[in-house]
């Protein structure tokens, strides 16, 4: 492995291990679920770049996959003695099995990655517009199925009794992995063949490069962890209806990405960390200016209406996002051999 | 005989329908090779528009006439705000500009107006029903049918009879060759978002005199509509996009008569099985369109 | 009429036109020869405003540099790319149309322009209603060079007219062209076909490497040179 990316692997794992101590230091529940959730995003961005990154193509389904692996982990792990509460309707065997909360966790990547191995594969061929539009139909359609398909999902109502189970250092432990992942898939063969499809769809193909077969694994794996970082969350707020899974998410999750960089696992990481922490900031904003009453109506909308105008700032100055095309390992090389005298 | 009529004026009235919000989509892109996310939005302020106007007094035709001027305002307002900073940047920068720019509108009229829905002004017209070969019709079905192809003979016209619109057909292929003729780019691009508010306008009109009200996200629908109808049609062909919104109204509709109650609530997602099952078989769509094409 | 000074283009890291410099006077036809990838197509785009370029270029005294391309048309600068670019989904006379854009009020001058295009290419006339995709490569030629004469210009950049075409097409191309020198219009000629190209012109210009490597009357270069070495680049 090249010495930067070695550096890159550990400032990103650092800023993982950092989220994990902070809140032990202070001591605050708040602060800990805060990292919590911010982990939690922190699988689903990198989770979405392992594709969107390597390939070039904008996906908006990620946060459907997110649902199909929430949903699939619910239904798996609520206790059976529960079912009859929570989902009445749910077919005869599933009814039966109980797993344990990780098991679950991870049924929920699988099921959320056979559903991208089923579904997507007619739609790796398309490249630029056609590709993001088809991707966007496709998390309405996910949406759509989540919220009607009563039996398994409750339909369009809270499905609770999840039970709790996403802890800190598992969901930092689980991030940890998922970057390495992304890391090690971006040098990987595929992951180059990927890149060099991106810069130039022709030329890959002339390298012998099959392009909608190397899109197709990047999405399935993209997928994979899509539907852990839903099943961690649902076992984090352990009560949510389909709409959780649907464009403001989505918007939220492409937020980070593309401010941080969407080429770079870098940018992921860093795009999660600020948009998370910024997002909060405005939050308790809005709920104070609620609190005092100063509007007579409810204040909504203000923390995506700031979010929205700080993507299109970065996307002025910056079309590439913060780290556009290095990760931060060789960045800071770079910079350090630069300054060395010769 | 009777389903059959019942049939066909139910997948012109939906199809008329979409085929203007395909078309609206698809004229930007032609030109620019770029995505609109925000064009959902352009049907939505022309709705708030109506609801503001609401008890004004002015007679109905010229409430929705502001109404689609609003929309066009906005469309042209999109390009500077959304393309014109990054469209010579890159591709999915401009994705983001245009969905963060949906999402701020949609925001300002959860903020501003309320996220409930809001009714609008509509002439009676629109809620009585015509009796013809022994069905009802909704009279609004009718109106659609005749402002769709109507607007749709008229824009073929403008295209293939002005020189404005023929300089927009030239561009849509080769952009630097019409530049190096004379033709102003930003006249064009500025042109192609305006033709794209009008048909949100009057899309506006058309799609919320079905429902009735405006909510912030009622422009997503016909977003997603116009997607897949472009998609199947062929994105670089204004005739697919027309082609597309008359195809995907009839499988729509369709579905509608074949799928049971229950099944029917998976409409899209059965819609959406043949939409990829189109693209197996034809991944650029129906009509190809010119083989070249470049942006600015 | 045209002047050009220390005109530079470069693709990312790639210096295409490294500082050329050229002049052409009112009736003048010059012709800018070299190897492929000697910058000739990149300094006629840069002329154009096609191309973001540094320099100075001057139209009868006016600083054009860094205008828009259609700003520049309207100065009376016509530009026949060597892609063509024809609009292939428009028809015949559709592209003739727009080749007026800058002039588009002028209706009856239009037409009569038109009548023009169609005297001096009969065969346009013939597929004036059928769309410009399906004409053969030569005719695709003449009705590109017919669309930039219908803005009237002053100044014409060819860039490769005669590049793919049947010989007997390139014969009635290059008759064209001199009929055009005989009507006095200012004609910037990039050509392959140096021996036809310097027959007909007044002047010449070699670019090598982005560079002006030679430069005199066309008479002179022509027996200067050895045509095969300018075109090997040795």
């Amino acid at each position: 492995m090249k010495p930067g990316n070695i550096l890159t692997l550990v400032i990103l794992l650092g800023l993982v291990a950092l989220l994990v101590l902070v809140p032990q230091l202070v001591g605050s529940r708040v602060v800990e679920r805060i990292a919590t959730a911010l982990a939690i995003s922190l699988v689903l961005v990198v989770g979405l770049q392992t594709f969107t990154g390597n390939s070039g193509i904008l996906s908006f389904a990620h946060v459907g996959f997110m649902g199909i692996g929430a949903y699939a982990s619910a239904v798996l792990t609520i206790p059976v003695q529960m079912r009859g509460m929570a989902l009445p309707d749910l077919y005869g065997v599933l009814a039966q099995i109980q797993v344990t909360p990780l098991v679950g966790i991870a049924l929920g990547g699988v099921v959320a990655a056979l559903v991208a191995a089923l579904v997507a594969y007619p739609l790796m061929r398309l490249s630029d517009a056609p590709a993001v539009i088809t991707s966007f139909a496709l998390l309405v359609v996910i949406y759509t199925v989540l919220q009607h398909w009563s039996a398994v999902t409750n339909g369009p109502r809270t499905l609770f009794g999840l039970p709790k189970a996403t802890t800190l250092p598992l969901t930092a432990a689980i991030a940890s992995v998922v970057i390495v992942v992304a890391l090690a898939f971006k040098e990987s063969r595929t992951g180059l063949l990927l890149r060099a499809s991106r810069d130039d769809e022709r030329a890959a193909a002339a390298l012998g490069a099959g392009i909608p077969a190397l899109r197709w694994r990047a999405f399935i794996l993209s997928a994979l962890i899509a539907g852990i970082g839903g099943a961690l969350w649902g076992h984090f707020v352990t009560s949510f209806s389909p709409k959780a899974f649907y464009l403001k998410e989505t918007f939220v999750i492409l937020g980070m990405l593309v401010i941080g960089g969407m080429n770079t696992v870098t940018g992921a990481v860093i795009g999660a960390f600020l948009i998370s922490l910024l997002f909060e900031g405005l939050r308790a904003l809005e709920t104070a200016l609620n609190a005092s009453g100063v509007f007579a109506n409810q204040v909504v909308g203000v923390t995506e209406i700031v979010l929205a105008l700080a993507m299109m700032a970065v996307m002025f100055l910056q079309p590439g996002g913060l780290f556009a095309a290095t990760e931060i390992g060789p960045l800071i090389l770079r910079r350090f051999t630069r300054r060395a005298p010769p | 005989m009777q389903t059959l009529l019942q049939f066909t004026i139910d997948v012109l009235s939906l199809g008329g329908a979409y085929a203007l919000m395909a078309l609206g989509l698809v004229i930007v892109y032609g030109i620019l090779k770029l995505v609109n996310f925000a064009y959902g939005e352009l049907i939505m302020v022309a709705g708030y528009g109506l609801f503001l106007m609401n008890g004004s007094g002015l007679p109905w035709l010229v409430m929705a006439a502001v109404a689609v001027l609003i929309a066009v305002v906005t469309g042209v307002l999109t390009e500077y705000a959304a393309f014109r900073p990054v469209r010579a940047k890159s591709v999915t920068a401009v994705l983001i500009t245009s969905f963060a720019f949906s999402t701020i509108l949609q925001n300002a009229a959860l903020l501003f107006i309320s996220p409930r829905p809001r009714n609008v002004p509509l002439p009676d017209l629109f809620s009585q029903t015509v009796a013809f070969g022994g069905i009802l019709i909704p009279a609004r079905n009718l109106i659609t049918i005749v402002a769709s192809i109507g607007l749709l003979l008229l824009f073929a016209f403008l295209m293939k009879r002005t020189v404005l619109g023929i300089a927009m057909r030239a561009a849509a292929t080769q952009f630097r060759m019409a530049r190096m003729l004379g033709v102003p780019a930003n006249l064009i691009i500025s042109t192609a978002f305006a033709i794209s508010g009008f048909f949100a306008g009057v899309v506006s009109l058309l799609w919320i005199g079905r429902i009735g009200s405006v909510t912030p996200g009622v422009g997503l629908e016909p977003l997603l509509v116009a997607f897949i109808a472009t998609v199947i049609g062929g994105m670089r062909s204004l005739q697919g996009a027309v082609l597309g919104g008359f195809l995907l109204a009839f499988i729509n509709t369709a579905l509608n008569y074949l799928l049971t109650q229950d099944l029917l609530q998976f409409r899209d997602a059965f819609t959406f099985t043949l939409v990829i099952l189109i693209l197996l078989w034809r991944p650029e769509g129906l009509i190809r369109g010119p083989a070249t094409g470049q942006r600015t | 009429m045209l002047e050009v000074s220390d005109l530079k283009v470069s693709y990312g890291a790639i210096n295409a036109v490294r500082g050329v410099s050229l002049r052409l006077s009112e009736g003048e036809l010059v012709t800018l020869l070299g190897a492929n990838g000697a910058g000739k197509s990149s300094t006629l785009l840069a002329i154009a405003g096609a191309l973001k370029s540094s320099g100075t270029v001057r139209l009868d005294g006016t600083d054009v540099s860094g205008w828009s391309p259609e700003r520049i048309v309207r100065q009376g600068v016509a530009m026949v790319p060597e892609t063509r670019d024809v609009f292939p989904d428009l028809t015949v006379a559709e592209n003739l149309l727009l080749g007026a854009y800058a002039r588009r009020r002028d209706r009856d001058g239009v037409a009569e322009d038109r009548q023009r295009m169609f005297a001096l290419f009969p065969r346009l006339q013939e597929r004036q209603e059928q769309a410009a995709g399906t004409l053969s490569g030569g005719e695709q030629q003449m009705l590109v060079i017919a669309r930039a004469l219908m803005s009237r210009p002053r100044l014409l950049l060819l860039d490769e007219p005669s590049l793919g075409l049947a010989p007997t097409v390139v014969d009635q191309i290059f008759a064209m062209i001199a009929e055009l020198k005989r009507q006095r219009l200012t004609i910037l000629l990039v050509e392959q076909n140096a021996s036809k190209a310097l027959a007909l012109a007044d002047r010449a210009y070699v670019l090598r490497l982005g560079k002006v490597a030679a430069e005199g009357r066309a008479a002179e270069i022509a027996a200067a040179s050895d045509l095969e070495h300018l075109y090997l680049g040795g």
